[in-house]
C-alpha cells in the first residue's frame, strides 16, 4: 500500500495560540500521514515549541483543533489514550535528575502502570532486561544503575530516546533535539530517533534548523514563521530560497 | 584617592535600592530605644548589679564550686561510675532527639506535598482541586501554630496528660519541627522546575504517579537536609526540654543543681557539649552524604 | 548478571539505617509504665474545651498584652546585645584583618572561632538557669543567656559571609591602600549589609522564641504566665497566652520575611 494512500495520522485544523496578546501560532493548517519523517524549520520565536507542544497535547490552541488518529487532543481525557497516541521529548530532555537511568526510561511505562507497581517498579525495577537492551542498542548499558544528572548531555539525550521507545507512541515529537550537541553527536542522534521510527513504522514531528540535517533525514519540511506556516514542501522540493524566506531578516 | 572613592560609591549601590528594609531598621532602633528604656530605667534590672564586685565573687565562687576546687570530696567528674552513669542519662537523650526527629519526619513527610502550593492548587499540570487548596491552608496554618509555639510550652503542656519520661519531651520536640521542616521542604517543592513534571505527564503520567517520579526525588534529598540540620538545633534543646518532661541529662542537671552537687553539673555540662559536639559532626557529615548523591 | 550501582545500594542502605534508628529511638521509651497520667486523658479533654472561647476577660487581656511587650523587649535587647558581641567576634574570626601572611592569623581565628563555637553550643536556657545561679534572678540574667548563644550564632554566621566575599572588589581597595578595618567598613560591609540584615532578622524572630521560653524561669513574660496558668490548671488563660504568643511571633515573622525579600531583591 502506497504511504500516500493512508488517511492522515496528523490533522493540524487551522489552530491559533495566544499567550496573552501574543501570537504564537496563527491559523497553522496541514496533515500528516503515518509513517512520515516531518521536519520543523524557522527561527527562534516562530512557533515550533508552541506547534509541538500542541501536537503534544501539552498545550491546547485557543482557536482549532489538533487531531491525531481522530481524536481531538483538547477532548481526550484519558491519558492512557494520549500517551499511547503521542510522546515528545523536549529540548532539555527534562529527566529527573536524581533518578538512576533505569527509572528514568522506566517511567515510559507510567501510562500503563497502576499506582502500586510504579511504585514497587521503584524498590525493585521491573523489566531489567527490558532496559538493559534498549540501552545496550543506543550505547549507554553501562550506565543502567547511574545518576541521571551525571550523565553528559548526549547520554542524557539517549536516555530519554529510551524512554520514548519504552513508551511506544504512535507519534513521535523531539522538540530541537540537537541543538545543544556537537555535529557528531547531532548526527549520532539524529539517526538513533529516526531509526526509533523507521523500524516500527511510527510518525516523527521534529524541530530542526540545519538544511542538511533535514534533507538528510526527513521527508517531508515545514516551514514557520511569526506563527504562521510559509511552506510545506517535500524535502526534495525544498532549496537554499525557502531558508532564507525563514531565516532572513526583513522579508 | 579617586579609586578609592569610585570603588565605594560602586559598592553602596547595592544598599541604594532598599526602602522597606530602611525603614523597619529605623523602626528596629526606636523599639531599641523603647525596649532599653522599659527594661533598665526602673531600678530592678540588676544592670547595676553587674558592676558590683559582690556579683563578681560570686561568679567566681560558683565557678570555683563548678571546677570542684572548693570541698574535699572527689569531684564527680574524676569518678569512673558518675562517668558511666552520667553516659546512660547521655544516651537516652540522645535516643530522645532521635525520636523527636523521627517524629518530625513522619508529620512533615506526610504533609509536606499538601503544603506546596504548586502541587495543591494543581499547577504541576493536574486539574485545580478546591480540595487542595484547602488543604493547603490547614496544612500551613497547622504548620504556623506547630511552629511558633516553642517545644518547652509544647512540653508543658503534653506533661500534663502524658507520663514524664522521654516520651512527652520527644514528642514535644518533633511536634515543634514538624511545622520547620515541612515548611522548609514545601518550599523547594514550590520552587521546582516543572519541566520534568510535564515530561512525565506526557509519557501518560497520573497525579500521584508524577508526585512519586518526578517530585519526591528532587524533594527527598532537601528534606533529609532539612532533618539532619534541626536535629543539630534539637540536641541542645532536648537537654533543655528534659528539665519539664523528667527525661534524661535535662531532669539531672536540674536535680543536681537544687542539691548543690556542683561537680555533677560539671559532668552533665561536658557531656551535654560532647552531644553537641558529636551531633554537629554526624549531622555534617551525613548531609555530604545526601548532598554528594 | 551486573552488580547494581553505588548509588541504588546507598540508597537503600540510607533508608533502612534511618528507619533502624527511629526503631532504636522507640525502643529507649519505656512503655511498660503507664503512658498516660492518671487523670491525664480528662486533662486532656478539658485542655481542648478551654479553647472555646480562651480566656478574653478585660483583666486577663491586660497581663497577656504586658506579658507579650516584655517577651518582645527582651528579644529586642537579647539580639542587640548578640549583635553588640557577634559582630566585632564575627569579624575577627573571619581573619580579614589581618593579612594572608600573618603567622597571628590561624591561631586567632581557630581561637575565636571557637568561642563562638562554644557559646553557641549551650543552649539559652541553660546559660539561663547557670547565670541565674551566678548572680541571680533578674532582666539582665534573661538578657544575657540570651545575647551569647545568639552572639555565638550571629557571629559565625557573619564570619562567614564575610570569609565568603568576592576578591574582586576588595582587592581594589587594598590597591588604594586603605587600612585593613577602612576595607572593612568600605568594602566588606556595603556588600554584606542585605545578607547580614536578613540572617539577623530571620534570627530575631527566633530569639522571640526563645525569649518567651527564658520568661519561665521567672523573669516577666509569656513563658511565666504560661507556667502560672498551666500549674493553676485555668487552660482558657494557657489559650489566651498561647494565642498572643503565636500572633507575636506571626506579625514578626511576617515583618522578617518582608524585610528580608527587600533585601535580597
Amino acid at each position: 500500500m502506497n504511504i500516500h494512500d493512508k488517511k492522515p495520522l496528523i490533522l493540524v485544523d487551522n489552530i491559533s495560540k495566544y499567550y496573552g496578546s501574543f501570537k504564537a501560532l496563527d491559523s497553522v493548517r496541514f496533515t500528516v500521514k503515518a509513517g512520515e519523517r516531518v521536519a520543523v524549520a524557522g527561527p527562534s520565536g516562530s512557533g515550533k515549541s508552541s506547534l509541538l507542544n500542541s501536537l503534544a497535547g501539552v498545550i491546547h490552541p485557543e482557536k482549532g483543533q489538533v487531531l491525531v488518529d481522530g481524536n481531538d487532543l483538547a477532548k481526550l481525557q484519558s491519558r492512557k489514550e494520549m500517551c499511547r497516541l503521542v510522546g515528545i521529548i523536549h529540548q532539555q530532555y527534562d529527566l529527573v535528575p536524581q533518578l538512576p537511568v533505569i527509572h528514568n526510561v522506566l517511567a515510559g511505562n507510567l501510562g500503563r502502570w497502576g499506582l502500586f507497581n510504579s511504585l514497587l517498579s521503584l524498590v525493585w525495577p521491573r523489566d531489567r532486561r527490558q532496559v538493559q537492551d534498549i540501552l545496550g542498542e543506543l550505547g549507554i548499558a553501562d550506565k543502567i544503575d547511574d545518576l541521571t544528572s551525571k550523565l553528559s548531555g548526549g547520554e542524557q539525550q539517549r536516555v530519554a530516546i529510551a524512554r520514548m521507545m519504552i513508551q511506544s507512541p504512535q507519534l513521535v515529537l523531539a522538540d530541537e533535539p540537537v541543538a545543544s550537541l556537537d555535529p557528531a553527536r547531532a548526527e549520532e542522534g539524529l539517526k538513533l530517533i529516526t531509526d526509533l521510527t523507521i523500524d516500527s513504522n511510527k510518525t516523527l514531528v521534529i524541530t530542526l534548523h540545519s538544511p542538511h540535517l533535514i534533507s538528510a533525514y526527513c521527508s517531508r519540511v515545514i516551514g514557520l514563521r511569526e506563527g504562521k506556516l510559509i511552506f510545506d514542501l517535500p524535502t526534495s522540493e525544498v532549496d537554499e530560497h525557502h531558508f532564507h524566506q525563514l531565516y532572513d531578516i526583513g522579508h | 584617592m579617586s579609586k578609592f572613592v569610585s570603588t565605594v560609591m560602586h559598592s553602596s549601590k547595592t544598599i541604594r535600592h532598599i526602602s522597606f528594609a530602611k525603614g523597619s531598621l529605623y523602626l528596629f532602633v526606636i523599639f531599641i530605644i523603647v525596649s532599653w528604656c522599659f527594661i533598665f530605667l526602673p531600678g530592678d534590672s540588676g544592670f547595676v548589679d553587674l558592676f558590683r564586685l559582690e556579683t563578681w565573687i560570686h561568679v567566681k565562687i560558683f565557678i570555683l564550686k563548678l571546677a570542684g576546687v572548693e570541698s574535699e570530696l572527689t569531684p564527680a567528674f574524676f569518678q569512673v561510675d558518675r562517668w558511666i552513669a552520667t553516659s546512660k542519662l547521655a544516651y537516652r537523650t540522645l535516643a530522645m532527639s532521635v525520636l523527636a526527629m523521627a517524629i518530625a519526619g513522619t508529620g512533615a513527610f506526610l504533609t509536606m506535598v499538601l503544603a506546596a502550593r504548586n502541587v495543591s492548587n494543581g499547577d504541576l499540570g493536574g486539574v485545580p482541586s478546591r480540595f487542595g487548596m484547602v488543604m493547603y491552608y490547614l496544612v500551613r496554618a497547622n504548620y504556623i501554630v506547630s511552629r511558633a509555639v516553642p517545644e518547652l510550652v509544647w512540653a508543658m503542656i503534653i506533661v500534663f496528660f502524658l507520663s514524664p519520661g522521654l516520651l512527652p519531651g520527644a514528642l514535644a520536640l518533633g511536634l515543634h519541627n514538624i511545622g520547620i521542616v515541612g515548611r522548609l521542604t514545601a518550599e523547594v517543592i514550590e520552587n521546582l522546575d516543572p519541566a520534568s513534571s510535564v515530561s512525565l505527564r506526557s509519557a501518560g503520567a497520573s497525579n500521584s504517579q508524577i508526585l512519586i517520579y518526578g517530585i519526591m526525588p528532587q524533594a527527598i534529598p532537601h528534606f533529609i537536609t532539612y532533618l539532619l540540620y534541626r536535629w543539630e538545633v534539637v540536641i541542645r534543646t532536648t537537654v533543655v526540654v528534659g528539665f519539664v518532661s523528667a527525661g534524661g541529662l535535662g531532669r539531672e542537671f536540674i536535680l543536681r543543681l537544687n542539691w548543690f552537687h556542683y561537680t555533677d553539673v560539671t559532668l552533665i555540662l561536658i557531656w551535654y557539649l560532647l552531644m553537641v559536639i558529636g551531633v554537629d559532626l554526624l549531622s555534617t557529615w551525613l548531609r555530604k552524604v545526601v548532598d554528594v548523591d | 548478571m551486573k552488580f547494581q550501582s553505588v548509588v541504588i545500594t546507598r540508597h537503600r542502605g540510607l533508608l533502612l539505617l534511618l528507619l533502624g534508628v527511629f526503631a532504636w529511638s522507640l525502643c529507649s521509651v519505656n512503655w511498660s509504665g503507664p503512658i498516660i497520667h492518671t487523670g491525664g486523658s480528662s486533662s486532656f479533654l478539658k485542655l481542648w474545651l478551654s479553647l472555646f472561647p480562651p480566656d478574653l476577660s478585660p483583666d486577663f487581656l491586660w497581663i497577656a498584652s504586658k506579658a507579650t511587650w516584655t517577651t518582645f523587649t527582651f528579644a529586642v535587647m537579647g539580639i542587640v546585645l548578640a549583635i553588640s558581641l557577634g559582630l566585632p567576634m564575627g569579624v575577627i574570626a573571619s581573619g580579614i584583618l589581618f593579612e594572608r601572611s600573618s603567622s597571628n592569623r590561624v591561631p586567632i581565628i581557630i581561637v575565636f572561632r571557637g568561642l563562638l563555637g562554644g557559646m553557641r553550643a549551650v543552649h539559652e536556657l541553660v546559660w539561663a538557669v547557670v547565670l541565674v545561679v551566678a548572680i541571680g534572678l533578674s532582666p539582665v540574667a534573661g538578657i544575657i543567656s540570651l545575647g551569647i548563644p545568639y552572639a555565638g550564632i550571629l557571629g559565625r554566621i557573619y564570619a562567614e559571609l564575610l570569609q565568603g566575599t568576592p576578591r574582586a572588589p576588595i582587592d581594589a581597595l587594598k590597591q588604594t591602600g586603605a587600612s585593613p578595618l577602612k576595607i572593612l567598613f568600605y568594602g566588606y560591609i556595603p556588600y554584606l549589609l542585605p545578607d547580614m540584615l536578613s540572617y539577623t532578622f530571620y534570627r530575631f524572630e527566633c530569639s522571640i522564641r526563645a525569649s518567651a521560653i527564658l520568661s519561665f524561669i521567672g523573669i516577666q513574660g509569656l513563658g511565666y504566665q504560661i507556667q502560672l496558668s498551666l500549674h493553676d490548671l485555668l487552660f482558657d488563660q494557657v489559650w489566651t497566652l498561647l494565642l498572643f504568643l503565636i500572633i507575636l511571633i506571626v506579625l514578626v515573622d511576617l515583618w522578617s520575611t518582608r524585610v528580608r525579600r527587600s533585601l535580597l531583591a
